[in-house]
């Protein structure tokens, strides 16, 4: 069993980095890539010095906050869309018959897919979160914690992601529903939540988990919170347990099933 | 001992019919409307060890469901299958150690590392300790003559080097059955050659069991000595390679230079492919006559220069998948 | 023009397919809209506070209407096409063809754009209706004013987009040149009107673009006269010229390079 999960960690890793020699191979788009995707975070920037300009405190955050908000969000993404960009095609993959490919490795299908391609700009996305954090103020705790919250985050959206592209098993058509559902999550990211009341807040928190992703890692960040890491945990655990047992549900559907596209 | 063994397969798809215009793909949200396919229809068939099958087919017969459902891609709706005794649709991580597969049309390598790096990759994903991938891949490395480009990108390589590379990627944890589909396909006739012999050399090195689909003839005629053959999802035949020639060597081709032209219509046993008056070719049934007695009819003193050949296999093949289709 | 017409015509009916698609998008714009709603219901503290000469009402119409202008247009899949039939040769295919490349990439992407565009004006429309409550004072005329200003942002905005594309005649990969260009309208121009920026800013965001691309029938529709109406279109028409002028001089040049080089 451990051995198991050594060599299926080791694929994965090996998996990643090829991608990303892959990517690497045209350093210039590699590197413009990266740069412009630091840029295009960082334009974000006025909107807020704007917002700011009218009043000292929105949505209860400080300008700093929202740095920290910003960086969150970013190293989040960036994680998600890094290590397992492939999750956010899965939808595609689905229905293009491709997961063929990945039944005859004696590997975890579902990882196997989902490391098999990197977004090379999410690596500016990484690097802009640790940008922010700087910024907002280094601290070795402050900093492993934030680690630990890109990490967790990504790996939430990733199972969110999972979870909605699993649809596509079932059902034709649901991939615009997982890219509206992926879009969803990042619309709101950048927003603090003092923001938003009443019902959309009770969705922040549970059926679109901004809160848990963003909001709460900021909360913790500003002010360490053991109960509310707890939380953050224990969600994240919830949701990848949940994300393999849709997808291997889904999978089993897949093999038996009649649906049929390319596949014959 | 079978290595394979399928009983009584079938497969039923559901497509989703298109209809036409904005109504058309608006009805089609609400309530979709499918045809069913039978693409696998009742198949059995068994493969000793060691053994060379060619499993052929027309486009669509159903050849790509079958080896799906053998390699654990998919399960059959009815039907058993049983490959080195492991049921596909509950063992499929055991089963993956156990087999190897070759996609012609479909790379698994990564094109821009060198087959090396690749061939590690894959020594990883079947978990084989670092020593036993760099003695396996020496060995390939020999067998299958990739001493020239191991370090070379796979993107920089030709089409054949490829398909070479694609072959011990499949063989580096040492399966006991290898699927190949389509193994040469777009290949020149020299690299095809080439493939062939490699393949073969393997089969006798390692026993390795090779199921094989091809739409090119002369790899089936060269590499194996079994041939099924199945069309709109049934199968047509299961037999030798010799049988399947032998039984459709009573016909031969008889091809003749004549001084003089030969009228030779509605002679019993014979059917007259081309008559240009003083060059003929005619294909004679042996069980009805035999070709001295056509030659006969000819007048051997008629004749400037003569040819006599078998039905070539493509001919044989193409006639089975016609019979299949008027069934 | 008649071809032009025809190539225009056989894109809006292709893109009628994608009508399922384009609603679930519709979903991701009602969210963005969603979300300035509080963010400004946060920022007024009252409907009667104006800043920098907006009402909070004003402010949600403003971002109603600049968004749906830029969602219309979808920029990235056109400057990735346009980078595609220079990259994969279309272009030197298209060199033949009795029709101007600019006036094929134009109608054929307008096409593809109505659908959207009548789809997104109404449901915008509703969205904002529901979210606010109220619609800004317009009589008809004015109305009619608004969706021209509208149309033109939209050809503009084509066509400089189109330029962006073209310039991968003369780099490896024009993305990134797009990539500038949608930040700016979208971080200048759709977010907050002209008015909300410093003061030594503005004049320049009056000249460029943004004016004619998103503020103009944004503004026009908030806060309607015809005195800024008559300049916001004769601001426009120039644009169109000059954008179209300086797309057909790059794709001179970027075809003769084509035919100096190979494709």
């Amino acid at each position: 069993m451990l051995t198991e999960v050594k060599n299926q960690i080791k694929v994965s890793f090996l998996s990643i980095k090829y991608a990303l020699l892959r990517e690497m191979l045209n350093k210039t788009t590699f590197i413009t890539n990266v740069i412009f995707m630091i840029l295009n975070n960082a334009s974000m920037i006025v909107q807020w010095i704007i917002l700011y300009s009218l009043k000292e405190n929105v949505g209860g955050y400080t300008f700093k906050q929202i740095l920290l908000l910003w960086g969150i969000a970013a190293g989040t993404f960036g994680v998600s869309r890094f290590f397992f960009s492939k999750a956010f095609s899965l939808a595609d993959t689905i229905n293009s018959g491709k997961l063929d490919a990945y039944l005859v490795q004696p590997k975890n299908v579902l990882l196997s897919v989902i490391t098999s391609e990197v977004e090379v700009s999410a690596l500016g996305d990484i690097l802009y979160a640790y940008i922010m954090l700087f910024i907002y103020g280094f601290t070795l705790p402050t900093f492993l914690l934030f680690t630990m919250f890109c990490i967790g985050g990504g790996i939430i959206l990733t199972a969110i992601s999972i979870i909605l592209s699993s649809l596509s098993f079932w059902f034709q058509k649901t991939d615009v529903i997982a890219d509206t559902g992926n879009r969803l999550l990042t619309s709101f990211a950048t927003y603090p939540d003092g923001i938003f009341k009443g019902l959309a807040k009770i969705l922040l928190f549970t059926l679109i988990p901004v809160g848990i992703v963003n909001y709460i890692p900021v909360d913790i960040l500003s002010n360490f919170n053991l109960g509310l890491t707890g939380i953050f945990l224990f969600a994240t655990f919830l949701l990848i347990t949940l994300a393999a047992f849709i997808f291997y549900k889904g999978l089993k559907r897949y093999s038996s099933s009649n649906l049929m596209n390319a596949r014959i | 001992m079978s290595v394979i063994e399928v009983k009584n397969i079938s497969k039923t798809f559901k497509v989703k019919l298109k209809e036409k215009g904005l109504k058309g793909s608006l009805k089609s949200i609400v309530k979709p409307k499918y045809k069913k396919v039978q693409a696998v229809k009742n198949i059995s068939f068994n493969i000793e060890k060691g053994e060379m099958v060619a499993f052929i087919g027309p486009n669509g017969a159903g050849k790509s469901t079958t080896i799906k459902m053998i390699t654990s891609i998919l399960y059959p709706d009815k039907g058993k299958i049983s490959v080195l005794g492991l049921n596909p649709e509950k063992d499929r991580k055991k089963l993956a150690y156990e087999i190897g597969t070759v996609f012609g049309q479909k790379e698994q390598l990564w094109t821009h590392l060198t087959p090396y790096d690749n061939f590690k990759f894959f020594g990883a994903i079947y978990d084989i300790p670092e020593y036993q991938i760099e003695k396996k891949i020496n060995e390939l490395k020999e067998l299958f003559e990739l001493d020239e480009f191991i370090n070379t990108p796979v993107r920089n390589l030709s089409l054949g080097q490829r398909i070479r590379c694609e072959i011990v990627a499949s063989l580096i944890h040492e399966p006991k059955i290898l699927f190949l589909d389509e193994p040469t396909i777009g290949l020149d006739p020299v690299v095809k050659e080439n493939i062939r012999t490699l393949i073969k050399r393997m089969n006798k090195e390692y026993k390795t069991t090779v199921f094989l689909t091809s739409h090119d003839v002369s790899d089936i005629e060269k590499l194996c000595k079994r041939v099924i053959i199945i069309n709109n999802g049934q199968l047509v035949l299961d037999d030798t390679m010799e049988n399947l020639k032998y039984h459709y060597l009573n016909k031969k081709i008889v091809e003749a230079k004549m001084k003089e032209p030969v009228n030779l219509d509605g002679k019993d046993g014979l059917t007259i492919l081309k008559d240009r008056g003083y060059n003929i070719k005619i294909e004679v049934d042996t069980t009805k006559k035999s070709v001295a007695d056509a030659i006969k009819l000819l007048n051997p003193d008629n004749i400037i220069d003569i040819n006599i050949s078998n039905i070539p296999l493509e001919n044989i093949i193409s006639s089975i998948y016609k019979d299949g289709d008027t069934k | 023009m008649k071809k032009y017409w025809f190539i225009y015509k056989s894109e809006v009916m292709s893109d009628l397919q994608y009508i399922f698609n384009l609603l679930v998008g519709f979903i991701s714009y009602l969210i963005l809209i969603y979300i300035f709603l509080n963010l400004w219901n946060y920022m007024y503290d009252d409907p009667t506070q104006v800043i920098n000469g907006y009402t909070k009402n004003q402010m949600i119409w403003y971002v109603i209407i600049t968004e749906i202008l830029w969602m219309t247009v979808g920029g990235r899949k056109l400057c990735r096409k346009i980078c595609d039939d220079v990259k994969g040769g279309n272009i030197a295919y298209n060199i033949n063809k009795p029709y101007s490349y600019i006036g094929y990439a134009l109608s054929s992407h307008l096409g593809g754009c109505t659908v959207k565009a009548i789809m997104f004006t109404i449901l915008g429309m509703i969205t904002g209706i529901i979210f606010i409550g109220e619609f800004p004072k317009l009589t008809i005329l004015s109305c009619i004013m608004v969706l021209i200003t509208a149309l033109l942002a939209t050809i503009i905005n084509t066509l400089l987009i189109i330029f962006v594309g073209l310039i991968s005649f003369f780099i490896e990969d024009a993305n990134p040149f797009y990539w500038l260009y949608s930040k700016f309208i979208l971080v200048l121009g759709t977010i907050f009107p002209i008015e909300y920026f410093p003061s030594i800013m503005q004049p320049i965001l009056i000249y460029s673009p943004i004016y004619v691309v998103s503020y103009g029938p944004a503004k026009l529709f908030v806060d309607f006269s015809w005195e800024k109406c008559l300049f916001i279109i004769i601001a426009q028409i120039a644009y169109i010229i000059i954008a179209y002028l300086l797309c057909r001089l790059l794709y001179k040049k970027g075809v003769k390079r084509l035919n100096v080089n190979g494709g």
